[in-house]
């Protein structure tokens, strides 16, 4: 007896992305019957945002979940096939100096943490609102952002094998005092609603600065040989346009559905454009001065990706809803010509209390910078030249001691006025008898409006003083911080700079013979 | 200011940037009862403060610096223990300055700190910031 | 002075690498007025108001099926508003 096969049955007609989309979100959401809407989701009313009709949230990706497992794992195919011949190829010898890494660095203990966090409140609002869109939006945003903290992390773990400085990165997350500006920036938006986080960071992290946060990273590893961080960074950033169209949607969608809801997302716009401005100045000192093979300066990248795409070209669609660029934005267009150099020289002389390690700039960086900023660098080039004579007569500039911090952004108050550009700005104010230090108007202002949350501030300096860091003296706080000799200080003669040497000498005798 | 596409990004935010402005408790949304201290609060530093020393015109520092003091440390006290051992590590400063070699300000103000007297009769407060700028 | 939507560049940026090539050329193709910069490691494409990633001009160039979902292995980044992404065509643009 022969089996006859079955008749191949005519292909189901498929469905289209669009009813796909509408068949997972609109269709599996239903109305709460035995509780009342606001029971089932309690956290959208607080704030004082007006939602009438959530059906109204545009999603464009119109992402299904075969859709998105099936190409994050192409993604991630592709990133770990990098890893594997990287390693397998001693690639680290490749980079174009080890003094590279600090950027990385900075990254991984900087950056990465905050992927975790994100992931965490995305699941979050994939819960809270009350629309079936942004929950789904939101569900793929929280796996997408652990994904970034896994791959960044495995991929950073390669050199961690080699070089100081990536051992504890969560614990010195947690802990150090240049880490507490990225981490109270994030705090600060997870300890705030739902809306206002998808303002903060779905639009102002994701939207507004994005390029300038992210993008620069990658194209100094690209540029310096860092082909594994090239590769997590953009695969990362692959995500990064559906983060980008959430927090546009988001915004969009605030200020269509009430009017009462744009003086409310005009002073979040102020305050996070104003937040994650202020967490740059450690993107700006990385592209001006961390990266041995420069990409492009810190004010280019601001004029591109900030100035023309943001100011000319989100800023002007915002208008039509009676929403105006962030408040402060003038001081950020004066400071281009300056945050970077500010910036570094901070770290440069707190690098002691580092997990990271500077130097002066090579003459080659000095005679860049000068093309690059030729109003201002010559006022900076002339510490450079008085910590040169300082190094030549055996000294080396770190402040013994601690710095002024700003209540808001917990950076050592080392920015300086709009019309007297290197006078240090000195902001402060009185609350409830207590007075408070601030960096700059925009920092000041986010105070004003909640001074309550910001005096609860943990401010590194200030829990050193009241002996919570471990003890007194700064090799107390150093073992507290989780700091190894070598993690920080001078770059010049620390064990990744010896080793580097070592490791170049022996490749170059290998190839050179008895010479 | 105005960029090429017309937006005005003149820098006057408007703010009062007056140093000693009292500013008042604003409307708090929050979810439940919403009020914790300050994690700086000077009762935290038992009869210490803590307190700003701006070497105004000196960009070897890159900020000003924060010190713990007693509020009963004379002022003489304060230059020998705390800001001197600080700001010797510029190689232009002079073993020789005196508070006398430099003008003084407090909170904004002027200011004649006396050797003898205590920090906290001079006005000096719970992170105050003197600032010195070399005559 | 305002510039008006349909004006003010739009853009996105694409990893530079062999897969992508055929959907930057499929991009160049369909966008008469588009401008393509190369940056370190990718590939940055603008036009003035409006830019279409059309499913059929990549397949073109690609010899083989390709659906619009794929341009997310590509895309880094982009400026402009996504107005449209179906199974034919994305469209990123400027709304007002
Ligand atoms: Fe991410
Ligand atoms: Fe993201
Ligand atoms: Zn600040």
């Amino acid at each position: 007896m022969t089996l006859t096969p079955d008749k191949p049955k005519a292909k189901a007609r498929k469905l289209s992305m669009k009813e796909r989309y509408s068949a997972l979100t609109r269709d599996l959401d239903w109305d709460p019957s035995y509780v009342p809407a606001d029971e089932m989701f309690p956290y959208t009313t607080f704030e004082g945002i007006k939602i009438h009709d959530w059906s109204k949230w545009e999603d464009p990706f119109r992402l299904t979940v075969d859709a998105y497992t099936k190409y994050q794992a192409e993604k991630d195919r592709r990133l770990y096939a990098v890893l594997d011949g990287f390693a397998q190829s001693q690639g680290h010898l490749s980079l174009t100096d080890a003094s590279y890494l600090n950027a990385m660095k900075l990254f991984l203990q900087g950056v990465s943490p905050l992927e975790y966090q994100a992931h965490r409140n995305f699941a979050y609002l994939s819960r809270h609102l009350n629309g079936p869109g942004p929950r789904f939006a939101s569900l793929c945003q929280s796996l997408d952002e652990i994904r970034h903290a896994q791959t960044e992390i495995h991929t950073l773990s390669n050199y961690n094998k080699y070089y100081s400085g990536f051992h504890s990165y969560l614990h010195m997350h947690d802990r150090v005092w240049y880490l507490s500006v990225p981490k109270s920036f994030f705090d600060d938006a997870l300890s705030a609603g739902p809306f206002e986080f998808l303002i903060a960071i779905g639009f102002s992290f994701e939207y507004l600065l994005t390029n300038l946060l992210f993008v620069p990273f990658m194209s100094g590893a690209s540029f310096n040989g860092d082909l594994p961080t090239m590769t997590f960074g953009f695969s990362a950033q692959s995500d990064e346009s559906r983060h980008m169209t959430l927090g546009l949607e988001a915004i969009k969608f605030l200020l269509e559905q009430d009017p009462d809801n744009v003086p409310i997302v005009q002073h979040w716009i102020d305050k996070w454009f104003w937040r994650g401005y202020r967490v740059t100045a450690l993107v700006a000192q990385m592209l001006d001065y961390m990266l041995p093979r420069k990409v492009m300066s810190w004010k280019e990248a601001f004029e591109l990706y900030f100035e023309q795409q943001m100011l000319g070209g989100l800023f002007q669609d915002l208008a039509y809803y009676g929403i105006k660029p962030p408040r402060d934005v003038g001081k950020a267009i004066q400071e281009k010509e300056h945050l970077s150099h500010q910036a570094y020289w901070i770290l440069y002389q707190f690098s002691h209390a580092a997990a990271f390690t500077t130097s002066v700039p090579s003459d080659e960086t000095l005679d860049w910078l000068e093309e690059q900023y030729p109003d201002t660098f010559p006022t900076y080039r002339a510490l450079w030249d008085k910590e040169k004579k300082n190094v030549a007569n055996g000294g080396r500039h770190f402040v013994r001691g601690l710095p002024q911090l700003c209540q808001v952004c917990q950076i050592p108050m080392g920015f300086t006025e709009a019309d007297s550009p290197f006078t240090i700005c000195q902001r402060s104010v009185v609350f409830e008898g207590e007075r408070y230090n601030f960096c700059s108007d925009g920092c000041q202002n986010i105070f004003e409006h909640e001074p309550v949350k910001f005096r609860q501030a943990w401010l590194p300096v200030h829990q050193i003083y009241q002996g919570n860091c471990g003890g007194a003296d700064l090799g107390d706080v150093m073992q507290w911080y989780g700091m190894q000799p070598g993690d920080g200080g001078e770059y010049l003669g620390s064990p990744d700079h010896q080793n580097w040497l070592r490791w170049h000498a022996q490749a170059d005798h290998s190839e050179l013979g008895e010479d | 200011m105005t960029t090429d596409t017309g937006i005005d990004t003149g820098i006057d935010t408007g703010i009062d940037t007056g140093f000693n402005k009292v500013i008042e408790r604003p409307e708090i949304r929050s979810i439940g009862a919403y009020d914790f201290p300050s994690r700086s609060a000077q009762e935290l530093y038992g009869d210490d403060q803590l307190v700003h020393v701006w070497y105004d015109g000196n960009p070897w520092f890159v900020a000003a610096a924060c010190f713990r003091a007693p509020k009963a440390m004379s002022f003489g006290d304060f230059w020998a223990a705390l800001l001197v051992p600080y700001h010797e590590e510029d190689p232009d400063w002079l073993a020789s300055w005196t508070p006398a070699d430099f003008e003084w300000g407090l909170d904004d103000a002027p200011w004649t700190p006396d050797e003898g007297a205590s920090l906290a009769s001079l006005g000096v407060g719970h992170k105050s910031v003197i600032r010195m700028v070399k005559k | 002075m305002s510039v008006d939507a349909a004006s003010r560049p739009v853009g996105v940026d694409i990893q530079e690498s062999e897969q992508n090539r055929a959907v930057i050329e499929a991009i160049e193709a369909t966008n008469a007025d588009a401008t393509v910069n190369h940056m370190p490691g990718m590939v940055r494409v603008t036009a003035p108001g409006r830019l279409v990633v059309s499913r059929e001009a990549v397949e073109e160039r690609l010899g083989r099926e390709w659906e619009t979902h794929e341009f997310q292995l590509a895309i880094i980044s982009y400026f402009g508003h996504i107005k449209e992404w179906d199974d034919d065509e994305i469209v990123i643009a400027w709304d007002h």
